[in-house]
């Protein structure tokens, strides 16, 4: 190992596991409610970056109102998938459920690559790229103290990131909606007899969920670029949902921070194959997860053991 | 099912019971089929002969899935990254081994079976969901693997080169040579999928799917089945991936992604769940919908003149994600359902009822 | 060149109208027939973002052909088909294509991954391939037809290399030591690692050069390269090699900058790597200052040469958006040329009526060393060898556009790969 870039690695590890459990909240919301794994969130995620791409650069508008108007317009398509396409499943069997958001997957990556084309844009930017964050660290390294040098959009992606995490778990703590839809979330029959809109609060997740996709793309962009493939950054975030568990909030920070975590711990080897292993990291962590402790870390012991 | 077969026809023993081709005549329209099929090349185009085999190629990679999702009810993302493992033992068997194809062939298909096995294990603790993150997650890590371990061997991320299967001399090197190829190992693993699921086995995936605890008290061997159902799935994806790399004449580890994956899913589910007739003819269908979108894009390209680059690619995702969710919505049992009722409603006539 | 040639006929003409029935044959006239290039491309995948423009250079290169005259009176025509750079979509097209016409001369690849799947069946079936994807094996293994546009990737690294290895004194970074340090950054794709071959790698032996890490990143702009680059900086290295193109490049450069490392390393990058493309992705246009590439073509700035000029013309006249001024619509607009020069000779030396794959490729080996476009390429199949063997060194020095001249055409290092 190289253990001078121990401390660089391991903190820009972490705070990559902001936007990662931002991901896995979105898949979180919705699960949590409707017992749903959204397939579909990467490409909710590409939408909204794309609508914010959309009207700040081709409409012109300021890029706060875009990002606003990006995330109200996600909400409203959130959901509209709900009503069209979920709602008329309901009661069907976990593959039918499965195949309906990665059918809506593959429909939502064919229209943005047909309304938005494959080419790919650079994003306006929100963080300054120049003048990283340094950091002395106390350990020392041939004599000198090593630096940490952070990326501006790293560390506040990672503070938006979480910040919206809390705000959605402080959401579901504090608010009377928060409240119904816990309550949803234990027993659909029972929310009804009491009187909870179960289907409202379905709908409500699903807004919800595309919203905080859509922050996420606009973080993302911002910080590579932006173009179709966007939605893939996804697929690291399943595990950190598995991670953290199913329908744990503060599970999704757990779970993001480990796997940017193990992502950076691995990337100090001084072996190549083991350097390289950073990319399927998330999906080595998640058959630990499997064998060791399928609920995950915050999760419900709830599901049929075998 | 047996209500509805012809009048008049009655089984005399278990053997006929249990037929799958029952009556002359339907000896008689099968080989009629497969000798249309057979004798393609000798009147279609060459664009629909490739065609035919990239579908005969997928109909066996679906096939296994069927086995595994149709059948046994165990979710898998991870058709394609099997498919990849069958892909490369051939290669290196015949590339590097010098084996001949008909013997690299079989090999790939056990070789994908084993490494089946392992993404099977999970099974055996979780299952649904859970299940399916495993199989995702062999769809990362096979492909990371052929990417980065024996590099000097597996060629890293360039992939291989593989050589063109020559069986007695022949070169099977245009598609309607391989073709022959194709569909001499899809009647196989067609008879076999029909054996199978009409067997003891058969039998004990389905119990499995419908209710694996009941299965369990009855005696299935829950363990024992899951993972041969595993084996069983890997091992078609296996000959597939291998009938793939050769007419490509090239593997590397992009060659079978998850986006593959997913349209085996999607497939299984528009041809029918449980039925050895869904692969058939979700593959076929799905199969032509994205042809469809390669002949309609340029027509859809000239109506959005601003967006015409990549309307091909757009089109295809549309059209197979549309398609999947219209029969997830509308007729979750899939085409083979329909087939039935379609033959149903022929042998009722005109007493529909 | 495109003008020399529609002059020459003319020339032709009017001499033998002049001459009459006394003077040498008339040219022929093939009016009525056509000629069909096929073209594979990647419209909506990783590498939409340099493709779009070379479609359209080479569509508008057709026309522009066609309205002259096209080639002794045939149109040419262009098919096209979108791979989103899959290599079984390649197949399937070139199935396709080939079951539909069975006399194709050329087709026009880009992806390196396609090329090397493709190579063996265009050697079957004797159909010249002109191609981008300069990755060294898809040109010599199972090989024989692919011809490429510039120097295959490890040629261009070779020359890079040695040019740095000549001029380290005056090219390294300021606190850096008197030997090279090569990190390898660059994308897990066949395009991506086609550079380190094992005969880059006993030549940077041979130049002392020593590779200290090799690094892989996501084919997205959304990569992430700082880990890579911390580690590059670990192992001691100065240098950096990326093969890859618009993001590919502009990603380094970004973290680089974010990082504050800009000043500790050389980047330098294959040629597609300095175009218009990467300025698309950079954070910020200054970081494109200092990057080094092999660059065997001219550039747009070039306006003295009539090729670039007329490449110019083709693009005002087009109304190509200002996104596409970049180096695939001079490349194909001069591949182009290439084509129809190699074609007329075929055309010369067999007759119309033996025109195949086989006749074009003896022509591009038999025209060699030649200029397409006025010199825009530089076209050289002679001696086995199926790329050229020549290239610039180019270094942005400011603004976008600003690709000036390091060291001017010479000989690249010879590094196919031998069998």
């Amino acid at each position: 190992m190289n253990w001078q870039l121990l401390p660089q690695f391991a903190i820009s590890g972490l705070l990559a596991g902001g936007p990662i459990a931002l991901m896995a909240l979105g898949i979180v919301l919705i699960f949590k409610s409707s017992y749903i794994f959204n397939f579909a969130q990467g490409q909710l995620l590409l939408m909204g970056a794309l609508l914010t791409w959309w009207l700040a650069v081709d409409i012109g508008l300021p890029l706060w109102l875009s990002i606003l108007l990006a995330i109200a317009i996600s909400a409203v398509l959130g959901l509209l998938i709900e009503r069209f396409t979920l709602r008329p499943l309901t009661g069907q069997p976990l593959l039918t459920i499965i195949l309906m958001t990665l059918g809506l997957s593959q429909v939502l990556q064919g229209l943005a690559l047909l309304l938005f084309g494959g080419t790919q844009r650079n994003f306006p930017q929100i963080f300054s790229t120049a003048n990283p964050y340094r950091i002395t660290t106390p350990f020392i390294h041939d004599g000198n103290p090593i630096i940490v040098i952070l990326k501006q959009n790293l560390v506040w992606s990672f503070a938006v990131a979480i910040l919206g995490v809390i705000v959605i778990g402080a959401f579901f703590r504090l608010t009377r909606t928060g409240l119904a839809m816990r309550g949803a979330s234990e027993d659909h029959e029972l929310a009804q007899s009491i009187g909870l809109r179960i289907q409202r609060i379905f709908g409500t997740s699903w807004a919800l969920a595309a919203a905080v996709a859509a922050i996420g793309g606009v973080l993302l962009a911002t910080s590579s670029g932006l173009d179709v493939s966007l939605s893939i950054v996804v697929l690291a975030a399943f595990p950190a949902v598995l991670l953290g568990g199913l329908e744990s909030i503060p599970g999704t920070i757990a779970g993001g921070l480990i796997i940017g975590l193990a992502q950076g711990i691995v990337a100090t080897s001084k072996t190549q194959i083991i350097r390289n292993s950073a990319e399927i990291m998330p999906y080595v962590v998640l058959l630990v997860v499997l064998l060791f402790r399928p609920e995950g870390l915050f999760g419900q012991k709830r599901i049929e053991r075998i | 099912m047996a209500i509805l077969r012809p009048a008049g026809e009655f089984d005399t023993s278990y053997a006929s019971d249990m037929a799958t081709i029952r009556r002359p005549w339907q000896w008689c329209l099968l080989l009629v089929f497969l000798l249309a099929l057979f004798t393609l090349p000798f009147y279609a185009s060459q664009g629909l002969v490739a065609l035919v085999n990239r579908i005969g190629i997928t109909i066996i990679a679906v096939q296994g899935l069927s086995l595994l999702t149709g059948f046994t009810g165990q979710i898998s993302l991870g058709q394609a990254a099997f498919m990849t493992a069958g892909g490369y033992v051939s290669a290196l068997l015949v590339n590097e081994l010098g084996w001949p194809f008909l013997l690299a062939l079989p090999a790939a298909a056990i070789a994908a079976g084993l490494v089946g096995l392992i993404f099977g294990l999970p099974s055996l603790r979780v299952k649904g969901f859970y299940l399916v993150m495993a199989t995702l997650a062999a769809q990362f890590i096979i492909p990371w693997f052929t990417r980065n371990a024996f590099q000097d061997v597996l060629n890293g991320a360039q992939g291989l080169n593989v050589q063109v299967p020559v069986i007695f001399g022949v070169e099977f090197n245009t598609p309607q040579r391989y073709i022959f190829l194709t569909l001499t190992v899809l009647v196989l693993t067609t008879i076999l999928a029909f054996n199978v699921t009409r067997s003891r086995l058969g039998r004990a995936f389905i119990s499995i799917r419908d209710n694996d605890l009941a299965a369990e008290l009855l005696g299935v061997n829950l363990f024992k089945y899951k993972l041969q159902a595993f084996f069983l799935a890997s091992m078609y994806a296996g000959l597939a991936g291998s009938l793939a790399a050769h007419q490509l004449r090239h593997i590397n580890s992009e060659t079978f992604t998850l986006i593959d994956s997913i349209i085996f899913m999607g497939m299984l589910v528009i041809g029918g769940l449980g039925s050895n007739l869904g692969p058939i003819f979700g593959a076929i269908v799905v199969e032509f919908l994205i042809e469809a979108a390669t002949l309609l894009g340029p027509f859809v390209a000239m109506i959005f003149p601003a967006k015409s680059a990549g309307v091909v690619q757009a089109l295809r995702p549309l059209f197979f994600g549309t398609s999947l969710m219209l029969f997830l919505i509308f007729e979750p049992r899939g085409l083979a359902y329909r087939w039935q009722l379609f033959k149903a409603a022929w042998r009722l006539r005109p007493f529909s009822h | 060149m495109r003008r020399h040639l529609v002059g020459t006929i003319a020339l032709l003409m009017v001499a033998s109208m002049v001459l009459g029935a006394c003077g040498p044959k008339a040219p022929p006239d093939f009016t009525g027939r056509t000629i069909t290039l096929y073209h594979f491309g990647d419209l909506s995948g990783p590498y939409a973002a340099i493709t779009a423009p070379l479609v359209h250079g080479a569509e508008d290169a057709v026309a522009a052909v066609n309205a002259a005259g096209g080639i002794y009176g045939a149109t040419l025509e262009i098919q096209f088909a979108d791979t989103a750079g899959s290599i079984d979509e390649a197949v399937a097209a070139y199935d396709r294509f080939t079951g539909a016409d069975d006399n194709i001369l050329f087709m026009i690849t880009y992806g390196s991954g396609e090329v090397e799947a493709l190579a063996a069946r265009f050697a079957e079936d004797k159909i010249v391939n002109i191609t981008a994807g300069l990755s060294a094996r898809g040109f010599y293994i199972d090989s024989g037809y692919t011809f490429g546009l510039g120097p295959i990737y490890p040629d261009q690294f070779g020359l890079v290399m040695q040019y740095l290895h000549d001029n380290w004194d005056t090219m390294k970074p300021e606190d850096a030591g008197d030997e090279i340090k090569l990190a390898y950054i660059s994308w897990p794709t066949a395009f991506g690692q086609g550079a380190l071959t094992s005969e880059t790698r006993a030549f940077l032996e041979d130049l002392d050069i020593e590779v200290v890490v090799e690094e892989v990143y996501d084919l997205s702009p959304a990569a992430d390269t700082t880990t890579a680059i911390l580690n590059a900086q670990a192992a001691g290295a100065n240098v950096i090699w990326t093969n890859t193109l618009a993001f590919g490049v502009s990603v380094i450069l970004n973290d680089l900058n974010a990082l504050g490392l800009r000043d500790q390393f050389v980047v330098a990058t294959d040629n597609w790597g300095m175009d218009l493309a990467t300025y698309a992705y950079m954070a910020d246009p200054s970081y494109g200052v200092g990057l080094i590439s092999a660059f065997p073509y001219l550039w747009w700035t070039d306006t003295e040469n009539a090729g670039v000029q007329y490449a110019e013309g083709l693009f005002a006249a087009n109304e190509r958006p200002a996104g596409e001024h970049n180096v695939g619509y001079l490349l194909l607009v001069a591949g182009v040329d290439m084509a129809v020069q190699a074609i007329t000779h075929a055309i010369d030396t067999v007759g119309w009526d033996n025109l195949n794959g086989e006749a074009v490729a003896d022509a591009l080996i038999d025209l060699s060393p030649f200029e397409a476009l006025d010199g825009v390429l530089r076209p050289d199949y002679s001696g086995g060898s199926r790329s050229p063997h020549v290239s610039q060194i180019r270094m942005i020095q400011g603004g976008p556009d600003a690709f000036n001249i390091l060291m001017d055409w010479t000989e690249t290092p010879d590094l196919r790969p031998v069998e």
